[in-house]
Formats: structure tokens, C-alpha cells, sequence
């Protein structure tokens, strides 16, 4: 190819990258703008673009007039509960799958595979009443009438994301590279069953526990509409992202709009961290397994 | 029964039992409880009573909203499909020809790892009619845009643009992991015959990916067949209802007008859209991969 050609390709190749990288990365600039205008920036018409006098104190007043270190505080509880839950649930299930057969093992694989098809909001209304029905919980009488059960507790917001599918999956794959020779020699050295899980074969998937922990508490760190539709009455359970939609209605004049796009980018900026620093284990998780939105 | 349950035979039984329980409790009973009270009239506090089928031929017949919002949910997930997937597409091939792939992967991945409350506020302020970035962007090429979020002849097209922002990183990465699977040698041959850049694209390229485009047109489509939360947060679903998709449609008619048994069934109906979309588009894929192989 004539070299002339090839250079224009290439400028043009990066360009379109380049391009595009900007429609991804500008966004979050804005609204990093936005929360560092003053009020007087935002009115003027037309409205001044790049702030001149940046109001980095929106940075603070989000932690102290907005319940920002509640909603930090329940976001990590919940999002750490729900990992280590998680954790739990999906490399039992997952070495079972992977390295044992036994009366019905096949079918539940495959309930396992099928059960991803059903979408959440097939579960969201039957699984909030419930819920509210759990005997005992909140108020409720032996039959759970009365009260308010489980809602409006950490519970309700932990319960549903205690089990997934496609965890399962997950740690099923990897514990399937785990050689069956290992866990025979185990055996033979008298080692029990839940012995052999939990100090020969996990060990052995370190790589597949990282994935599975960073991806679980990134996407529920970002879990939106359960966490919503269950504190929705209950301030002080919420987490932040959810937190800064409900209190929608007190963003109202253009100092407290800044505010609330200073807590916006706050709401970003811990999960941002995470990923930038551990998302080698993160993005080989999600092209190994399959892919879950 | 302890020693069975620690045995070879047992302990696969005893690795699974949370999962037993979760599904028993927040997964099949729920959508057992979902699919009876989609028989009955039920606003959540006294006892539900039967109405048999009278909940599905509402929505199918009598309620004017119903069939709409399922044409919006058909809109909305054509139109994010259109114009995701090709983008994500031409975003890896370009991606796989460049230096820096981990970077431009990284860029283009930020908005999956932002929660959707995030990412509906920014498009808020850049979507907004007078101040937003996107019309000033316009106005200095002398373009004037409309009022992207409250205009019912642009809503839904807004909605699209976001939903595709949001959720390309997830296209790009499976289209790249396709894209290294594909033997070079294909291209040195193309090329020996003159192949442009261009030309290596359609004629190379789109055919031995074929399985791959498949596999993420069908995962696009289910998953934007079941979104709402993004028109949940960005447009409350308006203006005029343009963008109430089904499932808003039922999230509302469960949690704000209280009618359980019809909301329950329209998440079934919508449940059934959805699987038989997959079904017709699996048959489609079964093909496709036979013919690509």
C-alpha cells in the first residue's frame, strides 16, 4: 500500500477513536463542571460554560447538608453483605456442580442456566410483598399481618441478591479446571468433604474468586431499582445512588442543582477507583463467563 | 444423617442447600405467588379476590395504555439495537487494529461501571433544551436542536442515545473477543488480493464474526426489552407517556396505583414477548452458526 495512504488511514482510525473516546469521557466532565459553577454562572444566558470561580465547597456540602456519609456508610454494608453472601452461596453450589455427581446434578445445572431467563421485574412485586408478609418481622403477627416485615431493614435489600445464577456459572467453570486427581489425593489422606472445598479446592481458583467479588460488588454497588423500591419510606437504609434520586424534589434552585451534581459525582468516583485499579481480573471475568448486563 | 450429609454421596446436597433454600423462597415461590395473584384483584392489604382471566384481557383489550407500551418497549429495543450494536461493532474493529486496546477498552467500559442514577442525571443537563451541551454544541454550527427530553417527538430518541452510551462498552468487549479469534491468515490472503482496509471489513470481517453479531444482537435486544429503570430516572416515562416501555408501565401500576394482580399480569405478558423473541431469534442463531461453520 502506498505509504501516503496508509497514513491516512491511520490519522483517521485514531481520530474516529479519539471522537469517540469523547463522547464516552466528556459527559462525566460535564457534570464535574456543573457541580463547580456558581449559581450567577448557571443563570447567565448563555449560561457560562467553564467555571471561573469554582465552587469546590459543593464537594463539602455534600457531606454535610446532604446524608451523604449515611448513604456511603449503607452503600458499602449492603454492597460488602451482598459480595460475601454471594461468595458463599456460588462456590458451594459452583464446586457441587463442578466436582460431583450426583442424583440430579445434571438437571440442576441446566435449572441453573434456565433460571437466568427470567427477568427481575417478574420478581420485583411478588418478592416485595413477601417480604412484608415474613411472619414475626417488623411488627407482624404470627400469620405476618399488622406490620411492615422485613421491609425497611438491611435484610430486605441483602435477601434477593444472596443467590445468582450466574455466579454459580461462574465458579462452576472454574472450579471444572480444578484437576479431580487433587481432590482424590485429599480424599485418600482421610480429608473430610467441606475440609477439601474449602483448603484444597478453593485456593486453587483465586483468580476466578477475584473476578466473581469485583464484579458482584460493582454491579451492586450500583443496584438501583430493588434498593429504591425498598427503602423508599426508609431514609435512613438508603445508598447513594438511590438516596440522591429520591431526594429529587429538594434540587430546586441552582445552588442546590450544583450540590446535587457535586453528589452525583461523588456517587461515581468510589466505584471508579476500584475499577481502574482491579480491572484486569474484572473485564477477564465478564469475557470468560459469558455476559450478564 | 450428619454423617451422610459429610459423606462423598451427601455433601453435594449440603453444598447446595442455600441455594435450595433462595430458590424456594425468593425465586420459584415468588413466581408461583406472582403468577396466582395475576389471577386475582389485589391491592396488597386485604385478601386478594379471583377475577380468573380478567387481568389479561384488560390489558389486551380494554386498557388504552397497555398495547402502547409495549410498541414503545418494541421501539425502544429496535432502536437501541440499531444503533448500539453497529457502533460497538465499527468501536472494536477499530479498537483491534490500534495500539493502547486495554485503554480505549477502559474508555469505552466507563459507563457500565456508572449507576444509572449517574448516568440519567448527566444526560439531563447535556440533553437540556437552552443550557445543555448537546443544542450549544449545535448552535455554533448554526444547527438548532430541539428539546431532546420533553419533546414526545424526540424523547424516545434521547432515551435510545443514552441507553446505547450506556451499555456499548459491554458490545465492544464480547465484539473484541470475537475479533482475536479470528486467524489472521484470512487477512494476510485478503490483502494479497488487493483488499482495502474497507473491503477487509465487509468481506472478512462481518462473515467470520457472524456467530458473535448473532450471539449480541440477541442479548441487546432481550436486555433492552426488559429496561426501564433508565426511563424510570430520565423521563419519569414522559413527557405524554411517549417513553413508558412496559415494564415502567407495570412498576408503576404495582408500587404507585397498588394494582398487584394486573401489574403481575402484565409482567407475565411481557415475560412471554420477551421468550418468545429469544426463542424465534435462537431458531435464527442455530442457523446462522450453521452456516457461518
Amino acid at each position: 500500500m502506498q505509504p501516503m495512504r496508509a497514513i491516512v488511514l491511520t490519522v483517521a482510525k485514531y481520530a474516529a477513536l479519539g471522537f469517540g473516546s469523547f463522547v464516552m469521557v466528556f459527559p462525566f466532565l460535564d457534570m464535574f463542571l456543573g457541580a463547580l459553577r456558581t449559581p450567577a454562572e448557571r443563570l447567565a444566558i448563555p449560561m457560562v460554560y467553564w467555571p471561573h470561580d469554582p465552587q469546590w465547597h459543593n464537594f463539602v456540602r455534600v457531606f454535610t447538608e446532604l446524608p451523604m456519609l449515611t448513604w456511603f456508610a449503607n452503600s458499602v454494608i449492603v454492597t460488602v453483605a451482598i459480595t460475601t453472601i454471594q461468595m458463599v452461596t456460588s462456590t458451594m453450589a459452583g464446586y457441587a456442580l463442578a466436582k460431583y455427581r450426583f442424583f440430579g446434578s445434571r438437571l440442576l445445572l441446566n435449572a441453573v442456566l434456565g433460571a437466568q431467563m427470567f427477568p427481575f421485574f417478574l420478581l420485583i412485586i411478588p418478592i416485595f410483598f413477601l417480604l412484608r408478609f415474613v411472619p414475626l418481622a417488623g411488627g407482624n403477627d404470627l400469620f405476618g399481618q399488622g406490620g411492615s416485615g422485613l421491609l425497611n431493614s438491611y435484610a430486605a435489600m441483602i435477601l434477593p441478591f444472596a443467590v445468582t445464577w450466574y455466579g454459580i456459572f461462574l465458579m462452576r467453570q472454574s472450579f471444572m479446571a480444578v484437576p479431580d486427581e487433587i481432590i482424590d489425593a485429599a480424599r485418600m489422606d482421610g480429608a473430610g468433604e467441606f475440609r477439601i472445598f474449602a483448603t484444597v479446592a478453593l485456593p486453587l481458583i483465586k483468580p476466578g474468586l477475584a473476578t466473581l467479588a469485583i464484579f458482584v460488588f460493582i454491579y451492586q454497588w450500583n443496584e438501583v431499582i430493588w434498593t429504591m423500591t425498598v427503602t423508599r419510606t426508609a431514609p435512613e437504609l438508603q445508598t447513594i445512588p438511590v438516596g440522591i434520586y429520591l431526594l429529587r424534589g429538594a434540587f430546586v434552585d441552582q445552588s442546590t442543582l450544583s450540590l446535587q451534581q457535586a453528589a452525583v459525582c461523588v456517587s461515581i468516583l468510589p466505584i471508579m477507583v476500584v475499577f481502574l485499579l482491579l480491572q484486569r481480573s474484572y473485564i477477564r471475568g465478564l469475557t470468560a463467563g459469558g455476559v450478564k448486563g | 444423617m450428619i454423617a451422610w450429609l459429610t459423606s462423598k454421596r451427601g455433601a453435594p446436597y449440603l453444598f447446595m442447600a442455600p441455594v435450595f433454600v433462595f430458590a424456594v423462597f425468593l425465586f420459584v415461590g415468588p413466581l408461583l405467588f406472582a403468577a396466582t395473584i395475576s389471577f386475582t384483584d389485589w391491592e396488597g392489604v386485604t385478601a386478594p379476590r379471583w377475577v380468573g382471566l380478567h387481568n389479561y384481557t384488560y390489558l389486551l383489550i380494554h386498557d388504552g395504555f397497555f398495547l402502547t407500551s409495549v410498541w414503545n418497549t418494541l421501539v425502544f429495543a429496535a432502536g437501541s439495537v440499531i444503533v448500539g450494536v453497529p457502533l460497538a461493532l465499527i468501536a472494536a474493529a477499530l479498537i483491534s487494529q490500534s495500539r493502547y486496546q486495554s485503554v480505549w477498552r477502559t474508555i469505552y467500559w466507563l459507563p457500565m461501571i456508572t449507576n444509572i442514577v449517574a448516568v440519567a442525571y448527566i444526560w439531563r443537563y447535556i440533553l437540556n433544551d437552552t443550557s445543555g451541551l448537546l443544542n450549544r454544541t449545535l448552535d455554533v454550527f448554526g444547527l438548532g436542536g430541539p428539546d431532546w427530553l420533553t419533546s414526545t417527538s424526540t424523547a424516545m430518541l434521547s432515551v435510545i442515545m443514552v441507553a446505547s452510551w450506556m451499555s456499548i462498552g459491554q458490545n465492544v468487549l464480547v465484539f473484541l473477543s470475537g475479533l482475536a479469534e479470528i486467524d489472521e491468515s484470512y487477512y494476510e490472503a485478503a490483502r494479497l488480493d488487493g483488499a482495502n482496509p474497507l473491503q477487509l471489513f465487509w468481506h472478512v470481517t462481518i462473515p467470520l464474526l457472524r456467530p458473535t453479531i448473532v450471539f449480541v444482537l440477541i442479548t441487546s435486544l432481550i436486555n433492552a426489552l426488559s429496561a426501564f429503570v433508565l426511563m424510570l430516572i430520565l423521563t419519569e416515562g414522559g413527557p405524554a407517556r411517549s417513553t413508558t416501555v412496559t415494564g415502567l408501565y407495570l412498576y408503576d401500576m404495582a408500587f404507585t396505583d397498588l394494582r398487584l394482580g394486573r401489574a403481575s399480569a402484565a409482567a407475565y405478558i411481557l415475560f412471554a414477548l420477551i421468550f418468545v423473541i429469544s426463542l424465534v431469534q435462537l431458531r435464527l442463531l442455530r442457523r446462522g452458526s450453521v452456516e457461518g461453520a
